[in-house]
């Protein structure tokens, strides 16, 4: 038996890489050097940016000016209830239309295209972008910052959550509608249960997320610390602006740090 | 030859998995270890080609001393020593003929490994290695594709396009099926018989050390506690071995035919 | 209920065998939600708005949305939008492309089963570091300091995917199959032998993807930097959105939403491919994987665990 195994004698041909791997790997290498010269890279760039004497007056960092709470902390506080009530509306909505996205719990059918459709537009508009179109419709402030924030926190959170829920398990739905259960009642106690940690550890990432971004919304006018970034930046003050972003950067650590933890024991 | 002298592992944590082992093996020998999992089997194996790193006593192979030698010596010695593995440890996502080939790597310079130019006598070294075990048709398919029984036959192939003096086996069937596990075991047989490879093997089942093995080694709590031609074992030797005596779980369910 | 009260009081152990309702998971559930909507007041106070400006808002929105259509095409490609979103395609492929480079190498030495500590820590601290700082900060710095434009962007954008990246692809080759590697070990192989043939092939498809994810994230990322005139289409808006001309407001925003979608689409059938190259079949697990990693990229953390290469 074991000697009919060596038998086989007929040797492969290696097959040939196909022509279509070698031009796709010629057009992508020919795309990034056309790509390259295009936004005026230069080697060069690598060492004269760094000897550049402004870089000098980053140093040193006027700390009396950045613990001033009128400079940087009142505005971090902004930045924070930005982020805060962003997550907390924008989650909160994104659950039920979460559920409508999703193959396995939609209502109707049209809900289920209209509401990805609208969903897919939404996200791909980068928040920044959304902050400037809202900063413009409703007025500069943390209040557009917000409109712009739940926006796209909302987008986010619905796509992760939703394909989530197409993963859960459909058979206690199944058994649900069995007894005899409403639509929502149904959802409500045969999938929200799978689902909810998920949700919970995507809304601690959304809410990172929204940190990281309403500390820059006020480059576009909308509130938070990135306004006072872009004032001193736009006077040269360069020295205040790294004790500020030696700030933001304690802050986004930390954050991370805390929602890392908290997700480990959702697991 | 491969000579142990007086060798002992202890681990990092204290488990002595080696106790003072002392044994003698000549070349184109059909040695087969068993012994509980935790006896020591797989840490004899390795101890002989440095993947495990005996704590005293010495080691050597055809002359050469591994305990204690350089990374240049025991390349060497490794490049002469081919390894099969319980969990075949293919990369899964790349072809047949790259796993085999990876079996060259100590033969070829840095640069021609590295950018895998290999020369036309690796490819055909790889080849014989493929046609031995018969999986060359399957020369160019991913790893991944193939069913347990014939990625072990990568395995063997990746060991004997080493062109190797020594094949160590570390529980090659474990994880195949009987039907599979008597072509593999055959396998292992024809090519120690043909090519005159000494060959080590552990094994867990003695009723496939009894039907392959010439002499047996038997290890409990790391000491070696028998050693002898296969002959001579009996429920004594066994329950030596085991420490208890012999039950159907320990022998391979029944193949249709070995 | 009342009635078994009266029967046996102060009776722990309830005869009939029912188990107490837990209250602590309860408490827990109440106190937390009760700390969300008090977190959510505190931030609401902040905003200084009144309710009445809520009602308003979605009005105020819909009033230019209206003022958006018909979008006017013509002015915008006039002055050159079509370039521009070329130009934001750049950026966001050069940064890509160089936070791949450059993460791929380093992500081996930031690895447990790769490096040893001495190394390992400070890569990974590198890799924590360059996250934390908002790329459109980078950004905002390099071109204030240097002048350099869209370069400027490119490299921000490279920068910080070398982070992002890094910490993904030491992550996959953390989770690595160990099996392949002692082989070639057993073999004779050297420690470049062992990577170049035992990780790099395990690990490559996976990277790859999780390099065209970032690049899926660059695309938006460098449509944002315009805003701080790091060139690209987002200057392009701006400069619309100042003056309020709306219908060509309009028409840039239907081109971003046109190039990120049709980069997600053509991003998304290549990642789709690369699995299933690696002779793995795309199954809900990898939609779901797809899905997690999304998470993780918006962020350069991973919410999810890289595909075991082995399975």
């Amino acid at each position: 038996m074991s000697d009919t195994a060596a038998a086989v004698t007929v040797r492969p041909r290696k097959p040939r890489p196909q022509i279509r791997s070698y031009v796709l790997v010629i057009a992508l290498a020919a795309f990034t050097l056309f790509a390259a010269r295009q936004i005026g890279f230069r080697w060069g760039s690598f060492i004269d940016m760094w000897t550049n004497p402004l870089w000098d007056r980053f140093w040193p960092v006027p700390w009396d000016w950045v613990f001033n709470r009128h400079n940087v902390f009142d505005p971090l506080i902004e930045t924070f209830q930005i982020a805060i009530i962003s997550t907390v509306i924008g989650c909160s909505l994104a659950l039920p239309i979460g559920f409508a996205m999703s193959k396995l719990t939609t209502p109707s059918t049209p809900v289920f295209w209209v509401s990805r459709f609208v969903m897919n537009i939404v996200r791909a508009i980068p928040d920044l972008l959304w902050g400037k179109l809202l900063v413009t419709a409703i007025g500069i402030g943390a209040f557009a910052g917000s409109w712009a924030l739940t926006i796209f926190s909302l987008a986010v959170m619905v796509k992760l959550f939703s394909e989530t829920v197409d993963a859960a398990d459909p058979l206690p739905l199944e058994a649900a509608r069995a007894a005899g259960g409403r639509h929502t009642p149904a959802v409500r106690t045969a999938v929200l249960p799978d689902v909810f940690p998920a949700y919970v550890a995507y809304a601690l990432y959304v809410f990172e997320l929204n940190i990281r971004a309403s500390l820059v919304l006020g480059l576009v006018g909308a509130g938070g610390i990135g306004r006072v970034v872009e004032t001193q930046r736009s006077t040269f003050n360069f020295d205040r602006l790294l004790g500020i972003l030696i700030i933001m950067f304690a802050i986004v650590i930390i954050i991370e740090q805390i929602s890392v933890a908290i997700r480990k024991r959702l697991v | 030859m491969i000579v142990f002298d007086d060798v002992s592992v202890t681990y990092r944590g204290g488990v002595q998995a080696l106790k003072n082992v002392s044994l003698t093996i000549d070349d184109g020998e059909f040695v087969v270890v068993v012994g509980l999992s935790g006896a020591g089997k797989s840490t004899l194996l390795r101890a002989l080609n440095g993947l495990v790193v005996a704590t005293s006593g010495s080691i050597t192979v055809d002359g050469t001393e591994v305990v204690g030698a350089s990374t240049k010596t025991m390349r060497e010695v490794r490049s002469h020593v081919g390894m099969i593995f319980q969990t075949f440890n293919l990369v899964n996502r790349t072809t047949v003929m790259n796993n085999v080939l990876m079996g060259r790597l100590a033969k070829v310079p840095a640069w021609r490994s590295t950018l895998g130019v290999w020369t036309a006598e690796d490819r055909e070294h790889a080849f014989q290695a493929m046609e031995r075990v018969g999986i060359v048709d399957k020369a160019y398919v991913r790893a991944s594709n193939l069913s347990g029984g014939q990625q072990q036959r990568v395995g063997i192939a990746r060991a004997l396009a080493q062109e190797p003096r020594i094949m160590l086996a570390d529980e090659p069937v474990a994880a195949l099926d009987p039907v599979t596990t008597h072509q593999v075991m055959g396998d292992l047989q024809r090519i120690n018989r043909e090519l005159g490879i000494t060959t080590l093997i552990n094994l867990h089942f003695l009723d496939l050390a009894r039907h392959y093995g010439r002499r047996l080694i038997g290890l409990r709590g790391g000491e070696l506690v028998f050693d002898g031609d296969i002959s001579e074992v009996d429920d004594d030797t066994f329950r030596e071995i085991y420490g208890r005596a012999i039950t159907p779980d320990d022998l391979l369910p029944e193949s249709a035919d070995a | 209920m009342t009635a078994a009260d009266v029967i046996v009081p102060e009776q722990s152990d309830p005869p009939t065998g029912r188990p107490e309702r837990p209250m602590a998971a309860r408490n827990w559930r109440i106190g937390i939600t009760a700390a969300i909507i008090i977190a959510a007041m505190w931030s609401w106070t902040g905003l200084d708005a009144s309710f009445q400006d809520v009602l308003d808002a979605p009005g105020k929105g819909w009033n230019i949305v209206k003022q958006m259509w018909p979008p006017d095409f013509k002015t915008v490609v006039d002055r050159g939008a079509v370039g521009k979103i070329f130009e934001s395609l750049y950026v966001a492929w050069i940064g890509t492309m160089i936070g791949a480079i450059i993460s791929f190498p380093l992500s081996f030495f930031g690895a447990s089963n790769v490096a040893p500590a001495a190394l390992r820590v400070p890569i990974r601290l590198l890799f924590n570091a360059i996250r934390a700082v908002p790329e459109l900060i980078v950004a905002m710095l390099l071109l204030t300091v240097t002048g350099l434009g869209p370069w400027a962007g490119a490299l921000a954008i490279g920068l910080h995917s070398v982070g992002t990246l890094g910490k993904l692809s030491t992550e996959v080759i953390e989770t690595s199959d160990e099996g392949p590697l002692e082989a070639i070990s057993a073999a004779g192989g050297t420690f470049i032998e062992k990577m170049r043939w035992g990780m790099v092939p395990q690990v490559l498809p996976t990277v790859i993807g999780y390099w065209l994810f970032r690049f899926e994230i660059n695309v938006r990322a460098s449509a944002v930097l315009g805003l701080i005139g790091a060139g690209g289409i987002g200057g392009e808006l701006v400069s619309q959105l100042n003056f309020r001309n709306f219908p060509q407001v309009g028409a840039v925003l239907l081109m971003v939403i046109a190039m990120v979608l049709i980069i997600d689409t053509i991003s998304g059938f290549a990642r789709r491919r690369i699995i299933a190259g690696s002779g793995r079949k795309i199954d809900d697990d990898d939609h779901n994987a797809s899905t997690e990693a999304l998470a993780g990229l918006l962020l350069g953390d991973s919410i999810m665990r890289p595909n075991k290469p082995n399975d």
